[in-house]
């Protein structure tokens, strides 16, 4: 353990040997890079080596301070020598003359990318200081130079290569988008690779389950007698989430036959129709076995992404229940990365559709710094944490979660530091519904019960913890990462008057809305 | 069953003398000698019962011992335990009408007598054990719903695990149908059948956990970095005969012993010849972009990159090995842009324990 550090990265590995050069780990520097011409200002070069050398900079300092007071870097000590009585496998032999120990790596790997961000934030100057920075980034997590990639490193390396390609996408700019048009063009090739990946890691975390089956949960309480069901989801991905609750529905013990479930999938226009096409035949094969009645549609968002709930066919005599999982995209594909007022338009037709419920599954710990910075390192934090989750969970599985790290984790850094880039700070959703009228609605003790023993099939490092009576939040390490709540629509507003051709359920009493 | 305990009284207002004996029972002097558990009496077996851990745990012998009470004999332990496990109040036993009614007036006495006080101590101290009672119940219950909660959340899980299924067997379905050599296909195939329906088995018990199951790859990692054996059981897509519709089937060992061996090395040569690209593919990386690691994995569903890889990519075989320094003898392989990382390295994922090193030596000749 060091204790000569300010703070302990989590995810490096353990046997650290403090380095004694006078505090510069990297003596050697690679020749690759030619100073002269990159140092047109002589400040430069001093401010980089400054960084590069010790702690004493004004720049990376400030990064420095706020992680030194952050609870969860200062509590998780290199988490992966507590959970693995040896040291991890693919430590590397540091190819930076040997010095200093990961945990110093990690350090400064740490300082780079936040130095780099806060060159990027800064006027155009800065940004030859922020690809300077990024240059040797890219020396340090990838140690041989580049053709064995990051495969090899520590975690922390691994991490920190994924950042520094995120953030090299928003020094490039334009070709941010370059990128996601190359992986869109991959999607034939790599969509079974994704796939793989995802799976992968489903069976390793139980981030995206616990979404699924924490909202599965309150709507089929919520839906307990009704005989015919509507979901609206907001965003269908692949379906997942809906296997197990039509699994739930067929094993009801109470009696009543299953009732008919009819599942409404909102969607784009024009991209990805055919993949949600696909998804409602897949659902509609699986209810099939299951000896579920169903039912699919679409419904398409307007050219501004907006949520129209006129698109929604009601039937008389159903129950509508909202979706909404806004977690990143894991498709390369697929990014749908709906802006926040598709989201609210979305969440605002639940009063008009007369939803009984609607269920909300988001990223927690959104950080709601105004500036880039603060948002760059609340995403650090928390992909360190879903690193650490994964590897403190299957610390052997080196090439598995390569394989997730790779296909899925990278491309959603790159995602959330571009938003993190153009965001202005938007906070989670719960606030906005709980402005907007939305009712809680209590979350069961079955539930939370279900949730606790679901993490319990992972790693003891995962805790769920109840934030608010209709809200659970999962996290890795007191590190909150996603969250599910539950909530009813506000009642509408008297003014809007609902359009002709919705047939709002009949079905719906005021009382008992709320559980328990 | 013998009606032994009685609410205290002042033995004056009995019917039946009492005899209050050096030890400090009381006696009673009909026919039948009865033990009359009083207030104090009860008080110290409820302690010692506590101090045994419970009435549940506590035997009449060792309460006996604990209690050093003299003259208290087994019998009277056993009734009186037996009556305490059942919750009853004591007094509520009672057959005799007498004692009933004798009960019944002294309830009506609770006002002043210090009788009265007695029995409300005594209804104080029953109303504890009934508390105490009624706490385990519920803990009862509640172990009984979160074994509820239990079953339904493994059944969800498997039915989300089927549901995963189905979605990369249609991958993999569409892939295949798109126009491949059925020779190497086939080999592929195969591969994907070693890999995938063994998987599957191993899978099917893995991805549906039991609880106990997933425990050991929370819990048990020193286990697993001793065998090694276990690498990416069911984490890899379980697709059942992926394309070509073969299944082995596999016990699954959960002595943790390698399931993994049966890959014999007919297999392997039989996939060492396999031109195909298994890899994955990546762009040529811009020069700013690091190369990150296209590790291959380990699932059929890839083969539409061999059309890719026929076309242009050079495929760069990586540090998919990188990691594995403990797998033996492995080569770090650049292969040519038309034969990618072989098929071979698809299994690799899956043999960990270095179970294979010769034959991977042969295979990539």
């Amino acid at each position: 353990m060091e204790e000569a550090g300010d703070l302990e990265i989590s995810g490096v590995g353990s046997n650290s040997t403090i380095n004694d050069d006078g505090g510069c780990a990297w003596t050697d520097w690679s020749p690759v890079i030619d100073w002269g011409p990159l140092s047109a200002d002589d400040d430069f070069r001093g401010l980089v080596e400054a960084m590069m050398c010790d702690d004493n900079d004004d720049v990376a300092h400030a990064g420095v301070t706020r992680m030194a007071y952050d609870p969860y870097w200062n509590s998780n000590p290199s988490s992966t020598t507590t959970s693995t009585g040896t040291p991890p496998a693919e430590e590397p032999s540091s190819s930076d003359g040997g010095g200093g120990g990961n945990d110093d790596k990690g350090l400064r790997l740490v300082h780079l990318l936040v130095a780099a961000a806060e060159a990027l934030a800064g006027p155009y100057k800065s940004r030859e200081l922020a690809r300077v920075i990024l240059v040797r980034l890219k020396e340090l997590v990838s140690p041989a130079g580049g053709a064995a990639g990051c495969g090899g490193g520590t975690s922390m390396e691994r991490l920190a290569a994924y950042f520094t390609n995120a953030l090299q996408g928003l020094l490039d700019g334009s070709s941010a988008t370059a990128c996601s048009r190359q992986s869109a063009s991959h999607l034939d090739g790599q969509v079974g690779d994704v796939l793989a990946a995802f799976q992968l890691l489903q069976d390793m975390s139980p981030y995206e389950k616990f979404g699924h089956f924490t909202a599965n949960q309150a709507i089929l309480e919520a839906v307990a007698r009704y005989r015919r069901v509507h979901i609206v989801d907001y965003d269908i991905a692949e379906g997942v989430q809906w296997a197990s609750l039509m699994q739930a529905l067929v094993s009801r013990k109470d009696g009543p036959p299953p009732p008919h479930l009819r599942i409404t999938a909102v969607t784009q226009r024009g991209s990805g129709t055919r993949a949600v096409q696909e998804t409602g035949r897949r659902l509609a094969a699986f209810a099939a076995s299951l000896g579920q009645p169903f039912s699919f549609g679409q419904c398409r968002l307007e050219a501004d992404e907006r949520f129209r709930p006129a698109g929604v066919k009601v039937v008389k005599g159903e129950t509508v229940v909202l979706n909404c999982v806004l977690q990143p995209p894991h498709a390369a594909g697929a990014a749908t990365t709906r802006g926040a007022g598709s989201v609210a338009s979305f969440l605002s037709g639940a009063a008009t559709l007369g939803a009984r419920v609607v269920a909300v599954v988001e990223e927690e710990g959104v950080a709601e710094d105004g500036n880039f910075v603060g948002r760059f390192m609340g995403e650090l934090h928390r992909y360190s944490a879903v690193w650490d989750s994964l590897e403190a969970g299957f610390p052997m599985q080196g090439r598995a979660r390569g394989l997730v790290e790779r296909l899925i984790l990278g491309p959603r850094i790159a995602g959330a530091v571009r938003r993190a880039y153009r965001a202005t700070g938007e906070g989670g959703w719960g606030e906005w519904m709980a402005r907007m009228g939305f009712g809680r609605v209590g979350i069961s003790c079955f539930n939370h019960c279900q949730a606790r023993l679901l993490l319990g099939l992972f790693s003891d490092g995962y805790q769920v913890e109840e934030d608010g009576p209709n809200k659970l939040v999962l996290g890795w390490k007191s590190r909150r990462l996603t969250s599910a709540s539950i909530w009813s629509p506000p009642p509408p507003a008297p003014a809007s008057v609902p359009p002709a051709n919705i047939g709002v359920s009949s079905s719906m009493e005021d009382s008992d809305f709320l559980l328990d | 069953m013998f009606p032994s305990k009685k609410p205290t009284m002042n033995s004056h207002e009995r019917p039946m003398s009492c005899v209050q004996g050096d030890s400090g029972l009381v006696l009673t002097t009909d026919p039948k000698p009865r033990l009359r558990w009083t207030v104090e009496l009860h008080d110290r077996f409820v302690d010692a019962v506590t101090q045994l851990g419970g009435p549940d745990k506590a035997t009449p012998k060792t309460i006996m011992r604990v209690m050093g009470v003299k003259g208290l004999t087994l019998y009277h332990l056993k009734s009186h335990l037996q009556k305490f496990r059942l919750g009853k109040q004591p007094h509520k036993e009672l057959n005799d009408h007498s004692v009933k009614d004798a009960s019944a007036l002294e309830m009506q006495r609770n006002g002043a007598s210090s009788s009265g006080i007695m029995s409300r101590t005594m209804n104080d101290r029953n109303v504890h054990i009934t508390e105490a009672i009624r706490m385990q119940m519920e803990v009862q219950r509640r172990l009984h719903e979160q074994l509820e909660v239990q079953k339904h959340l493994q059944m969800r899980i498997e039915a989300q695990g089927k549901y995963m299924q189905t979605i990369l067997e249609k991958a993999c379905q569409t892939l295949a149908g798109e126009g491949m050599a059925s020779g190497s296909y086939k080999a592929l195939g195969n591969q994907g059948v070693v890999d995938m329906a063994a998987m599957k088995d191993m899978g099917s018990q893995m991805s549906y956990p039991s609880l106990q199951d997933l425990q050991l790859y929370g819990g048990d990692q020193l286990d697993m970095q001793q065998q090694m054996d276990r690498p990416l059981d069911g984490f890899f897509p379980t697709n059942e005969g992926i394309c070509l519709g073969k299944k082995r089937t596999h016990p699954y060992s959960s002595n943790g012993k390698s399931p993994l061996i049966w890959v014999d090395d007919f297999r392997l040569q039989e996939l060492g010849s396999a031109a195909a690209c298994m890899g994955t593919q990546e762009e040529p990386s811009k020069s700013d972009q690091l190369q990150l690691a296209p590790s291959v994995i380990d699932s059929g569903m890839d083969m539409d990159s061999m059309t890719d890889v026929y076309e242009t990519k050079p495929v760069l075989s990586t540090d998919s090995m990188g990691e594995k320094k403990y797998e033996g003898s492995s080569k770090l392989e650049r292969p040519s842009p038309q034969r990618a990382t072989l098929p071979v390295e698809r299994i690799n994922p899956m043999i960990r324990g270095g179970a294979l090193p010769q034959t991977r030596n042969i295979s990539y000749g």
